[in-house]
Parts: structure tokens; C-alpha cells; sequence
């Protein structure tokens, strides 16, 4: 379980040095094997709350804690996977390569780990292409590694931001499949989006950010039933 | 800290560096380097051995802190400009192991570069020794290779103090000012500060500029220790006491900066 307990997180900016409040007194949980999704508007402090369950950002206050460790402790991360949102990786290596760097990492042994980078390169188009460099991929192409090299070690945590920004209708699709296919194993997924559909189509709980705090809270199941259009929700709250 | 996590992120970065263009540039221009000592010896009448050795030891120096500057230095930057770094960090790799992984693929990086172009000057000390063997009776193999062995040390030190100021600022161009500067301060700290010494009869100083200096003297790297080019060119012995001080001058001082440079970097906020 993650637990986010009071979270406040300011940024510095400009030449002043002007205070900027990404995170306000943040405090909600996530439980094991659910799918949150997490709206808002730009600058709603989206990127910076996974940031900070990731340990890349401290908060300045209030605490996290992932099945009891803090971020900032590499052993929460032990069975992590994260695709940031604009995915970039060492331009001159190959997938195989980081598949590699992955390998080195992990207790799986050689085969498991190889069936599993097949099944991911299959089911994302990569097959073919593993061994070309990295600066040869397209961005839509990039996304999908990113998506291979943030499952490989085959996590219980999975964090996606804007997974389907720059990726076709048919990558879309496969995006969404393997997100499902992540829902049905009992993973635990949060996925921070500005594409509704997705997030109404694949999560369990949403949470609508702005201005750093949560604006509103819905279970997926109270939309289905009310048949509330989350698109009107989300203009309401915000606006 | 995990052998296994650090082996990764070393291999890795070892893998990043060797596929800068850069390095490619390098490598040919130390190759150039080495044809021209070629031509230029037959130039010095009586000191062809010394003009050889000082030329062929000095472009192994110039090229390998080139390599160090500009494809070193800009490692860690692109890791966290280019945001590669969520890539590591996102997975169970502990802050003090991406530094110390970094530090050792940079180190590995360097440390085979010397080889390539150390491998260039020895192929052009057989050349010319070939040409005037007349001029090479005194000429000891080992002394070179010492001055090399030397040199690898002082680039392993300068490769823990830009990782210092890596993780200091994530400023590309104040990384290489800061770094460049370390490395004037650290090749002429011993003379300006014997010579000031000697001077402060004369001349007194203020006590802010004469603390400076001294501060400045214990603080900065002497890389002066481990210019032996002159030993190898003139044939002056090396002893091993100080083959093993200046090792374990360079291995105190790595450690003790590489340590600094974790405590920062485990308390800096990624961009």
C-alpha cells in the first residue's frame, strides 16, 4: 500500500526566486492490486506527486511510504516499474542492451527473463527492431520500449505518466491491453493522464488534482452507475 | 552498497561513452599526434630520446583530459539533462550506487582510452627508436610506462572531482569550468605556494591571502605528484615508496570526494 501522508512540495522559480506550491497538504492512500488514475489540469502537481513516490523529489513536508519504506530507500523500488512521459533512453545502445542492464539487476533467472522480454517485444511491435539503436526509434517507437523496460522486471507497482501522449490509435489499443492484461494479474497501476477516456476506460479510482491539492475523489463503479460523463466532472471541478 | 548494482550502472555508462562521436575524433587525433612526433624528432639534433619520449608521453596527456573534459564531464549531465536517469533511478538502484557505478564507468572509460592512445605512443617510441637507435641507449621502458601508470591515477582523481561538481550543479559549463580549473589549481598549487612561502620575508601578505593559500594547498589535488614525464625522459629513477604514496594519495583523495559527492547527491531533488 502507498501511503501519502500531508505531502507539500514548493519549487523555487525565476529570477526572485517566487515561491510555487506543486504539492499542498497532499494526503490520500492507494491501495494494493487497484488502478488510480490521477487528472488535472497543467501544473495540477501530477508529474510531482510521482516524482516524489519515487523518491526522485523529497517532500518538504509530510511523508510517504511505500509498504512501509520511504521512497527515498531503493528497496521500495525493488518491484517498481515507471514510464515517465516523455520516455528517453541512451540514444547510441539498443533494447537488448537494456534489456541486459535490466537483467544484471534482477534475481530472475536467464530463461524467465528471456520469455518475458519476448512477450513484451512481441505484444508492442519491437520484435523486429531490438537490436537497432535506439536513435533509429520513432517517438510512438520509444514510448513502446519505455512501456517493454519499465515491465520487464515484472513489477507490483507500476506507474505510468501520460503513457498514450505520442502514440497512434493501434499503440493506444496495445497500450490499453497491456494495462488491462496488468489490471487482471492484481498489479498495482497508477496512470496520471489528461486523456479521459483512458483513464475512465482503465482505472478503478480517480482523483482530480489542482493547484497542488485533491479536488475531488470518484470510485469508477459510482460513475458507471450515476452514468456521469467524467469529461463534465473534470470541467466542473476545475473550472 | 550492491557489487552487482554498481558492475550494472558502470557497464552502462562505460557502454554510453563509447558511443559519443567524440571519442572516434579523439582516437584518430591521438593516432595524428603520434605520426607528427614521428616526423618532428629527426628535427632535434642531439635529444631526439628526450624530444620523443616528452611529446609522445604529452599527447597521451592532452588527449586523454580531452576525453575526460568533454565526453567525461557531459556523462552524468546527460543522464539527468536528457532524464535517462529516471530510467536507473526508477529501478532498485540506491543513490551512493549510481554515483559510485558512474565514478567506475567513467573511470574504466578513461583508463582504456590511455590504453588505445598509450598503446599509440609505444608503437611510436619503437618507431623512432628504430629510425635512432644510437640516441635510445639510456632510454628505460619501465619509467615510461611508470609516467603512464601516474597518469592514469591523476585521471582517476580528476574523474571523481567532476563527478563532485556533477553533482554539485547540473550545469554543463560550470561543471567544466570548475573542473578545468581544479586541474590548473592542481598542477601549479606546489610551486605558488613554495614560492610564495619563500616570498612572504620579502613581501608580506595579508593574513586572508596567505590563509587562502594554505587552504588552498591542503584542499586541491597536488596533481604535480604524478607528472613523471620528466623522469621518463630524462631517465631519472622512481622509487616505489613513492609509486605507493602517490597511489594512495590519489585512492584517499577519490575516496574521500566520492563520499562527499554521495552525501550531495542523496540529498538533491532530481530536475
Amino acid at each position: 500500500m502507498i501511503k501519502i501522508n500531508s505531502v507539500t512540495k514548493n519549487f523555487k522559480s525565476g529570477i526572485k526566486k517566487s515561491l510555487i506550491k506543486a504539492v499542498n497538504e497532499l494526503s490520500f492512500n492507494i491501495h494494493k492490486n487497484k488502478t488510480l488514475g490521477i487528472i488535472g489540469p497543467n501544473g495540477a502537481g501530477k508529474t510531482s506527486l510521482l516524482k516524489m513516490i519515487l523518491g526522485f523529489i523529497k517532500p518538504d513536508k509530510g511523508f510517504i511510504e511505500i509498504n512501509e519504506k520511504s521512497p527515498m530507500d531503493y528497496k521500495s523500488r525493488g518491484k517498481t516499474g515507471y514510464l515517465p512521459e516523455n520516455p528517453y533512453y541512451y540514444d547510441n545502445l539498443t533494447l537488448n542492451e537494456l534489456f541486459l542492464f535490466s537483467f544484471q539487476i534482477t534475481k530472475t533467472n536467464k530463461y524467465d527473463f528471456k520469455k518475458r522480454a519476448d512477450y513484451l517485444l512481441k505484444k508492442t511491435g519491437l520484435l523486429s527492431v531490438r537490436k537497432a539503436k535506439l536513435s533509429s526509434y520513432s517517438k510512438g517507437m520509444l514510448q513502446k520500449a519505455g512501456i517493454c523496460l519499465a515491465l520487464i522486471n515484472n513489477p507490483d507497482l507500476i506507474i505510468f505518466d501520460e503513457p498514450t501522449s505520442g502514440l497512434d490509435p493501434i499503440a493506444r489499443k496495445i497500450l490499453s491491453d497491456i494495462i488491462l492484461d496488468l489490471k487482471n494479474k492484481n498489479k498495482t497501476i497508477i496512470i496520471c493522464s489528461h486523456i479521459l477516456n483512458d483513464i475512465e476506460k482503465l482505472c478503478d479510482q480517480i482523483i482530480i488534482m489542482a493547484d497542488g491539492k485533491i479536488k475531488a475523489k470518484y470510485l469508477k463503479k459510482d460513475l458507471v452507475k450515476n452514468k456521469t460523463d467524467l469529461e463534465q466532472v473534470f470541467i466542473e471541478t476545475v473550472m | 552498497m550492491r557489487v552487482k548494482q554498481i558492475k550494472a550502472i558502470a557497464l552502462l555508462t562505460f557502454k554510453q561513452a563509447l558511443g559519443g562521436k567524440a571519442v572516434y575524433g579523439i582516437i584518430l587525433g591521438a593516432f595524428f599526434c603520434s605520426a607528427i612526433t614521428i616526423g618532428l624528432a629527426g628535427f632535434f639534433m642531439h635529444d631526439i630520446d628526450k624530444v620523443a619520449i616528452d611529446f609522445t608521453l604529452s599527447f597521451i596527456s592532452f588527449c586523454s583530459l580531452i576525453l575526460l573534459f568533454f565526453v567525461g564531464a557531459n556523462l552524468i549531465l546527460n543522464d539527468i539533462n536528457k532524464k535517462t536517469i529516471y530510467f536507473i533511478l526508477s529501478k532498485p538502484f540506491s543513490r551512493q550506487e549510481y554515483i559510485i557505478g558512474k565514478l567506475a564507468g567513467l573511470i574504466f572509460f578513461c583508463t582504456t582510452g590511455i590504453i588505445i592512445f598509450s598503446i599509440a605512443g609505444f608503437i611510436t617510441i619503437i618507431i623512432i627508436k628504430y629510425m635512432y637507435s644510437a640516441y635510445f641507449k639510456d632510454f628505460i621502458w619501465s619509467l615510461f610506462f611508470t609516467a603512464i601508470y601516474a597518469h592514469i591515477l591523476m585521471v582517476a582523481l580528476l574523474n571523481s572531482i567532476i563527478l563532485f561538481f556533477s553533482t554539485i550543479t547540473f550545469n554543463s559549463f560550470l561543471i567544466l569550468i570548475s573542473s578545468i580549473t581544479t586541474y590548473i589549481v592542481g598542477q601549479t598549487i606546489e610551486e605558488i605556494y613554495f614560492y610564495i612561502k619563500n616570498q612572504t620575508s620579502i613581501i608580506p601578505l595579508s593574513y586572508f591571502v596567505e590563509n587562502t593559500i594554505n587552504a588552498m594547498y591542503y584542499i586541491a589535488p597536488n596533481l604535480a605528484l604524478f607528472d613523471l614525464k620528466t623522469n621518463a625522459a630524462h631517465c631519472i629513477p622512481i622509487s616505489k615508496t613513492y609509486i605507493l604514496s602517490i597511489t594512495f594519495y590519489a585512492v584517499t583523495y577519490i575516496i574521500l570526494i566520492t563520499t562527499a559527492s554521495c552525501i550531495i547527491f542523496s540529498k538533491r531533488d532530481l530536475p
